[in-house]
């Protein structure tokens, strides 16, 4: 799933220093699950905001909503009826929610409280990591199913670098160097010549690096 | 006399696009530079233009220097991160480069090696934030430097826009004024009338504008330019080249009239595209 962050309260609250009633929308997709833009989210953020406005003098009215995913026309239509009785609107999906809310609503302004961080999941309660980088070209199948493009630092396809020391990678203390890890796991399975295969460079143009994407299934297009 | 003084006392300059081989051999490149190098005041050389995957501008340009003849390397932002070009620039002035032009840099899939990833780590407009700031003495990280470089800085114009285009464009030329540009190289330009909404709309005595006049080695390539590139070539131009019997020669005589008619527009020089007859160049000058 998409893994968000949700920006500083200073950030938000300058976004919206401005307005004086907005409409907080959260999302039941990926950013629930990652505890960043769900209904609970929503509430806690539209209070918290509240409760530093009123402090400066200058409240501010919030509403709350939080649509079924923000990344869906049909539901996205949810708040049609509403969205323009706000002076803004503040969305907690992920980048993808506040393009579609715009998209619909190009009279409304539209502002993003969470960062978009990556494609990943949750390694123990609290903490997400990246497990891919949507590059378009699945090869983690020559891997053993652990993937270098996302996971190593300079998504080498033949690792691992000259910084790989005792597990851990280059650029920090705490980062998994996944090469290490790719080694160990073909060594442990005494197939360690699975990686003296020379891979052809990478072909980036199914990566994001081509441009901006699309995905067409002719059989579901009307 | 450099590029630069040259400019600072008002010559008509020349400048000739030079581009560097595709492999080793430097050859072609060298001897067709050196034929001109009297009459041509600096060369351009391009940064792997289309995306097509040649020998660096650093380096051809580096080559012609070391035969005496000065350059304009170009810099683009699709190869190389804000560290090595930086490094590049540093490397550049220190082998006796005085003259750089930015260029963002056509994407990959438009050149021969389609999967590449591009860089784009900097835009142009921060590209020629770098400049300034190492011709201050910093990098763009504010580390000091020890000695700084003094590039005349090129960029381009896109001299054919008319209505918001123009505008648009104008307003592009004064961020990249203020940004250090010194000098602008339009597109080619085969009717001065083409060009003249931002004729209308340019001090030539305030602002250095080069404009390309590039040789049409060919009926058919006179089309695509007029049809495909939204380069303006009259019919009568199309027809004078189908007629004559030695092409090359009206080719080369085209090219002689439009480089004085932009001369006597005011024009600060002319950057001649040779397009592959880079053994013309010698002919051609001599006809100017
Ligand atoms: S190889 Fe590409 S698609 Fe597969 S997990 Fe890695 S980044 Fe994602
Ligand atoms: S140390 Fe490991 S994870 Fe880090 S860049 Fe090198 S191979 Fe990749």
């Amino acid at each position: 799933m998409i893994i968000a962050d949700r920006k500083s309260l200073e950030e938000i609250q300058d976004m919206i220093k401005e307005y004086k009633k907005i409409l907080l929308v959260g999302c039941k997709g990926c950013v629930t699950v990652c505890n960043v833009g769900g209904a609970k989210e929503v509430g806690v953020l539209a209070a918290t905001l509240k409760i530093a406005r009123k402090k400066d003098g200058n409240p501010i009215e919030i509403d709350e909503k939080t649509l079924e995913r923000q990344c869906d026309p049909e539901y996205v239509e949810q708040i049609r009826d509403i969205f323009d009785q706000y002076d803004a609107v503040v969305s907690m999906a992920c980048g993808v929610g506040p393009q579609f809310l715009s998209e619909a609503y190009p009279s409304q302004k539209f502002f993003p409280a969470v960062n978009t961080k990556f494609f990943g999941g949750a390694v123990q309660h609290g903490i997400w990591e990246e497990r891919c980088a949507g590059c378009g070209t699945c090869v983690i199948h020559y891997y053993d199913g652990l993937c270098p493009i996302a996971r190593c630092s300079k998504s080498l396809q033949h690792g691992p670098c000259g910084g790989s020391a005792g597990g851990k990678c280059e650029i920090a203390k705490d980062v998994e160097c996944i090469w290490d890890t790719i080694v160990k796991k073909k060594m442990e399975q005494g197939r360690l010549e699975d990686l003296r295969t020379l891979r052809a460079p990478k072909d980036w143009q199914t990566a994001r690096d081509g441009g901006p994407r699309k995905s067409i299934r002719e059989e579901l297009v009307q | 006399m450099h590029l630069k003084n040259k400019f600072d006392v008002g010559k008509f300059t020349i400048l000739a696009e030079m581009q560097p081989p595709k492999g080793v051999n430097v050859s072609t490149m060298v001897n067709s530079a050196v034929r001109v190098k009297n009459m041509v005041d600096a060369f351009l050389v391009p940064e792997m233009g289309n995306a097509v995957m040649r020998m660096s501008s650093l380096g051809g340009a580096m080559i012609l220097q070391s035969h005496g003849m000065e350059t304009i390397m170009q810099v683009n932002c699709r190869d190389r991160n804000r560290i090595a070009l930086q490094a590049d620039l540093l490397a550049a002035y220190g082998c006796g480069i005085l003259n750089i032009m930015g260029v963002s840099g056509e994407d990959p899939g438009l050149g021969d090696h389609h999967q590449t990833k591009a860089v784009n780590d900097i835009d142009l407009m921060t590209l020629f934030k770098a400049v300034s700031a190492l011709q201050t003495g910093k990098d763009l990280a504010g580390n000091e430097l020890s000695g700084s470089p003094s590039f005349l800085v090129g960029a381009n114009v896109n001299a054919r826009a008319t209505g918001d285009a123009l505008e648009k464009e104008l307003s592009r030329m004064a961020e990249k004024t203020e940004a250090g540009v010194d000098f602008f190289i339009a597109p080619p330009v085969f009717d001065i009338g083409a060009i003249a909404p931002f004729l209308e709309k340019v001090d030539l005595k305030k602002t250095r504008i080069i404009p390309t006049v590039m040789l049409l080695k060919s009926v058919g390539m006179a089309r695509y330019l007029d049809r495909h590139l939204n380069v303006t070539i009259s019919q009568d131009l199309i027809k004078r080249l189908m007629r004559a019997p030695d092409k090359a020669v009206e080719s080369l005589s085209i090219a002689t009239k439009i480089i004085s008619a932009v001369k006597e527009a005011g024009f600060s020089g002319v950057m001649i595209s040779a397009m592959g007859w880079e053994d013309k160049l010698q002919k051609l000058l001599d006809m100017v």
